[in-house]
């Protein structure tokens, strides 16, 4: 279980504004996640790790123009793939979990008929059926009362449940081999952080599932995370394991976020 | 590390680059409608000054004479100019529609953002009294109101201002009530302004966009509304050359083939109305908050 | 650091709304501090805990339902609306979100030279200099003047939200959330400033977080908040070595630490948050906690100093029955940061 699942090849692009002009966001981002591993993507604001992100899905803004490079997934490269190719891979090989949870479903519908939904697309069968494996996968995230919760709409549940339906549905309904999340815990309680970062972690060694952690807390990462690839404006500043990076960082930007990040004064 | 130590180091922080601040482009929409409204306040002003006939006199021509070089829009059929009584007419028309549109945005606004930043009674009350008065349809709400009141310009104007009122109202305090728990409108506060300055001085500006957009809008309706009360023969003279009034006068020649008479003060309102329209698209372009100025 | 010598006190301050049904959510439930000249008390929450509640509360941006807020000894709750000025050229507020807390349309000169306008009434060539001199103590330099808010970055939005606070020359100064909005790297660069302007002008700091590493940075004293109430209160060190009340535990227990190897042993509140609508009389955990016994629900614990400075507002704890079911009772204690380093 060491091979690479997704290798990310000197991707560039830019954003195009309305009047035509090119203004590059990304330079030759080039970083792979191995098959198993749970991998963080760390970055500020602007770093471009959620840009890379939808652009392995597809799902990337349409002012963005890629300029070159490659998104291999298990050797096939993403960019090239028609849309209904791309439909055939997302959920059912590459999922993703967003940031804002309750925003992400729609609500209008209840949470339980949504990961039907996504349970009849991705595998067919009868209405009852997906129901019953929507509460189950409730139950499975660690939802007390999953029928009671499946009938429920995504305004009655808190950000961290909501946050739980969510990966409930990309992870398990979907069964993916590989999870991208995007910031799943910022905006959350540091109590419900914790409990969704243990789900994931749960998630990613027990289902042996590849996981890509986008995120700027360093915290979670030195938790959580076996590989860890730095971005900053565009570029990957240094990759290695998580220990390599906490315990030896190469790059001075390296060095300096962790520094702020554990505000300690005066550091290197 | 001081702040000045760590300056620029991590993030660019003190980027000292020239800040780009783009001009809005012009669309067409907008040229063409801000052309022709100019247009039409020219000929209003201009009508002050100099008409080719006078506008009220009839018997210049022998009534009923067809477009030509002496009347380039033909005469009606008492016989007084057309092009005359066009001209004189925007003064009415446009005059109107203008000072209605400022009024009601004035006194709409004004109400509107008391209302959306104290809330409470207030609130309470305006909404209520808007949607009495939206309960009657504008046209109708006009025409029994300048017939309860009586004829005269000041009169239509301040019933046209009347339609205008609750829609201003209604955007102005909805802009104000959701911006008032603004985290720049608590430091507004803390830097001692006054609640009332808070929501004029603070929030009104920021505000501005939809209601600038609905000018354009109102000014449309207020436009043809004015026709309108002048083609029925309510609230002004009947020999005022007032655009609406003209067709109506015009209405027999349009079977009998003098279609002139009824054609181009149509035009003309069409043309204003237009002209509203036209504006009113392109100013939303303008003040949407996603084009950042 | 108690009674006397505080320039800021707060005393038994509650907060409802009412909510459909003739009910009322308690977002503050008697919330009693003091606040020293030149110190730093930190207040901090979770969602719901009341913490920013707490802040607008005390400048007046919401009207406190009950109890009293006094600068100097005086109460300030029952000056009109008109009168708060003057209160304001005390107490000054800085912003959580930089991108909302500026008038987007106000250049940053506007933006300070409109206190030193309304406040304290300098004429031209004073306020001039004066935002000049703001500006500069800021970290940012007079050619940042003229520019808008969405022409500068978001650390240089918020030292212009500091320096607007400072303008006036506030003695007490309440920060919400200063750099939870920031990205990483610029959060100690903020934080420093801040640390820098305290030292200089003498000024008392009412830090609100839910950002505990921050606040161990930068805190001399911590209130904890859980339900609108303050379940535990101490110096920072002593609070973050040694918590006592099962939901700072809880807190603490659960932040993650930026280092390889750190391992932590959680302590856990089962559940979610309970609701604050009509709530009973009983400790705010009943139901989440692993401690919990018949006499929590029993009524509202309150707050009691147990020594050094500290104060829990848990019978349990107090009754010295602070054994928990399993794992350890302290955080590990990590190289993390420490004031005065």
């Amino acid at each position: 279980m060491s091979g690479e699942l997704l290798e990310i090849e000197d991707y560039s692009g830019a954003f195009r504004s309305p009047t035509g002009e090119l203004t590059p966001v990304l330079h030759d981002v080039s970083y792979r996640l191995k098959e198993g591993a749970l991998t963080a993507v760390v970055g500020e604001t602007g770093s471009g790790k959620s840009l890379v992100a939808l652009s392995v899905l597809g799902i990337q803004p349409a002012s963005f123009v890629r300029r070159s490079g490659r998104i291999l997934f298990r050797g096939v490269d993403l960019l090239s793939l028609d849309e209904k190719a791309m439909r055939k891979i997302r959920g059912a090989e590459i999922s993703m979990v967003f940031q804002d949870a309750r925003a992400a479903l729609n609500p209008v519908f209840t949470v339980g008929r949504q990961l039907a939904d996504v349970y009849q697309l991705q595998h067919g069968g009868g209405r009852s059926a997906a129901m019953k494996q929507a509460i189950e996968a409730l139950r499975r995230v660690s939802i007390p009362e999953p029928a009671r919760r499946a009938r429920q709409y995504p305004h009655e549940f808190s950000g961290g449940m909501a946050q739980r339906a969510m990966i409930a549905m990309a992870a398990l309904i979907c069964e993916p081999s590989l999870l991208i999340l995007d910031e799943p815990t910022t905006g959350l309680d540091v109590t419900i952080q914790s409990d969704i970062m243990e789900l994931i972690t749960d998630l990613c060694r027990v289902g042996g599932l590849t996981t890509c952690l986008i995120t700027h807390d360093l915290g979670i990462v030195a938790e959580t995370c076996d590989e860890v690839v730095v971005m900053n404006a565009g570029r990957v500043v240094e990759t290695g394991s998580a220990q390599a990076i906490f315990t030896q960082p190469q790059d001075p930007y390296t060095r300096r976020l962790l520094a702020a990040s554990q505000l300690v004064e005066g550091a290197a | 590390m001081s702040p000045r130590d760590a300056v620029g180091e991590i993030s660019p922080e003190l980027g000292l680059a020239r800040p780009v601040r783009r001009r809005p482009k012009l669309s067409w929409s907008m040229r063409i409608g801000a052309g022709v409204l100019i247009f039409y306040v020219a000929v209003a002003l201009i009508s002050v000054v100099w008409t080719p006939y006078d506008p009220l006199t009839p018997g210049i021509g022998d009534g009923y004479d067809a477009p030509s070089w002496a009347f380039p829009l033909g005469t009606d059929r008492l016989g007084a100019d057309m092009l005359s009584r066009l001209m004189a007419g925007a003064r009415y028309n446009l005059g109107i529609t203008l000072t209605a549109v400022a009024i009601a945005f004035c006194v709409g606004t004004t109400i509107g953002v008391i209302a959306g930043y104290y809330g409470g009674a207030i609130d309470t009350v305006a909404l209520r009294a808007v949607e009495i008065f939206q309960a009657f349809p504008g046209l109708l709400f006009a025409m029994l109101v300048v017939q309860a009141v009586g004829a005269g310009i000041v009169n239509v104007i301040l019933v046209m201002s009347f339609v205008g009122i609750p829609d201003y109202l209604r955007l102005a305090r909805g802009e104000i009530h959701s911006r008032r728990s603004w985290q720049y409108a608590e430091a507004a506060r803390m830097v001692g302004n006054p609640p009332w300055r808070v929501a004029f001085r603070h929030l009104l500006p920021n505000s501005i966009g939809p209601l600038l957009a609905f000018t354009s809008i109102n000014a449309a309706f207020v436009a043809l509304i004015t026709a309108s009360l002048g083609f029925l023969g309510l609230g002004l003279g009947p020999n005022t050359p007032e655009w609406g009034n003209m067709i109506a006068r015009g209405q027999d020649g349009v079977m009998t083939g003098q279609w002139w008479v009824s054609f181009f003060p149509g035009l003309a309102i069409l043309g204003l109305t237009g002209a509203f329209y036209l504006l009113g698209d392109a100013i939303s372009d303008l003040t949407d908050p996603r084009r950042r100025r | 650091m108690r009674g006397d010598g505080a320039i800021l006190q707060v005393r038994g301050l509650r907060k409802n709304f009412p909510v459909d049904g003739g009910r009322h959510l308690v977002a503050v439930d008697g919330v009693s501090l003091d606040l020293a000249a030149g110190e730093t008390l930190a207040l901090v929450g979770e969602s719901g805990s009341g913490k920013s509640t707490v802040a607008r509360c005390i400048v007046r941006l919401i009207e406190p339902s009950g109890g009293d807020v006094m600068i100097d000894g005086k109460s300030i709750l029952p000056l009109e609306p008109r009168r708060l000025a003057g209160v304001y050229r005390r107490i000054q507020m800085v912003f959580q979100d930089p991108n909302a807390s500026l008038n987007p349309r106000m250049s940053v000169r506007q933006v300070l030279d409109e206190p030193l306008r309304l406040h304290l009434d300098l004429p031209r060539s004073e306020r001039t200099a004066r935002v000049r001199e703001l500006v500069e103590m800021v970290g940012l330099t007079s050619l940042h003047l003229d520019r808008y808010p969405h022409e500068l970055s978001g650390g240089q939005r918020q030292r212009v939200g500091i320096a607007r606070a400072m303008a006036v020359s506030p003695e007490i100064v309440i920060l919400d959330e200063p750099t939870s909005s920031l990205d990483v790297s610029v959060r100690g660069q903020i934080l420093d400033l801040l640390l820098d302007l305290q030292q200089r002008l003498n000024l008392a700091y009412l830090f609100i977080s839910h950002d505990l590493q921050v606040v161990r940075h930068v805190a001399d004293r911590v209130a904890v908040m859980y339900l609108g109430g303050i379940v535990e209160l101490g110096l920072t060190e002593r609070l973050f070595g040694a918590p006592q009340h099962p939901y700072t535990r809880a807190l603490l227990s659960a932040a993650p630490v930026a280092q390889w190897g750190v391992t932590r042993t959680r302590l856990r509140l089962v559940g979610e948050i309970t609701s604050p609508i009509d709530p009973p009389d009983a400790c705010r955990l009943v139901g989440r906690c692993p401690l919990a016994q018949p006499a929590c629900a029993a009524a509202k614990p309150a707050l009691i100093d147990i020594g050094h400075d500290h104060a829990v507002a848990c019978p349990v704890v107090i009754g010295g029955e602070a054994a928990l079911p399993s794992g350890d009772l302290q955080p590990p204690v990590a190289a993390a940061a420490t004031r005065g380093f």
